[in-house]
């Protein structure tokens, strides 16, 4: 099921919506939930900071779900490409006073998805995760 | 939705999805934290990067001043992020 979401972080609240109907009708568990929800919000968000798309459009998000996992894609599209699967993982061993704010997502969604792939092509970038059922 | 509440005790109860929406209303209550404070989690449903970057900057400003955040009551989901980014270290849990 598809679904187009406004480039602002003031979707995330019907985003939100989205992901909580759609585990409802198709029997999704809170902890599977609780990190497809934290995935969606980490790669939207990136979208919607770092992808300046050519033609505004809105960035569409598809959820899936079989007997043994949920697929989730997010599609952006008239953008250049970023691939957040190269992204280098952030220190986590570093001191309270060393820290930077930021750099924390990316790093916590490759910890939650059990797989996640990028594609670029005609100026769209897609993401597609997937996470097993518990 | 975030929001907060000040307990009797003088502890801050977190309530809700601490989204990056939702980052510049987290920024006005903890902004105005100077000492040692206790942040009680137990309504707080859901937190992403965004909301522990506002919790972070909080804890290194206070720490410079030699204070710090407590974080109480803290939910599983929730645990696991503070895991996986080494924040268990830098803040006090309870």
């Amino acid at each position: 099921m598809e679904r187009r979401f406004s480039r602002s972080i003031h979707a995330l609240g019907e985003i939100f919506e989205f992901a909580d109907e759609y585990s409802i009708a198709h029997g999704i568990r809170p902890p599977v939930l609780f990190a497809m929800k934290f995935v969606i919000e980490e790669l939207f968000t990136n979208m919607v900071k770092y992808s300046v798309s050519d033609t505004g459009s809105d960035i569409g998000i598809d959820l899936e779900k079989d007997d043994h996992r949920v697929t989730v894609r997010l599609i952006d599209s008239g953008v250049d490409a970023f691939d957040v699967t190269r992204a280098d993982d952030a220190d986590v061993t570093l001191s309270l006073e060393d820290r930077k704010v930021g750099g924390l997502g990316l790093h916590l969604v490759k910890r939650m998805v059990d797989s996640i792939e990028y594609e670029y092509g005609g100026r769209k970038s897609v993401i597609t995760f997937s996470k097993k059922l518990e | 939705m975030f929001d907060t509440k000040s307990a009797e005790n003088g502890d801050i109860q977190l309530i809700g999805r601490l989204d990056a929406s939702q980052t510049e209303k987290a920024n006005v209550v903890l902004n105005q934290i100077m000492t040692s404070r206790t942040l009680d989690c137990k309504d707080l449903e859901y937190i992403s990067s965004a909301g522990l970057g506002v919790l972070l900057a909080t804890q290194q400003r206070l720490k410079a001043a030699g204070h710090g955040l407590r974080l109480t009551n803290l939910n599983k989901h929730i645990r696991d992020i503070f895991m996986f980014t080494g924040f268990e270290k830098i803040f006090t849990i309870d």
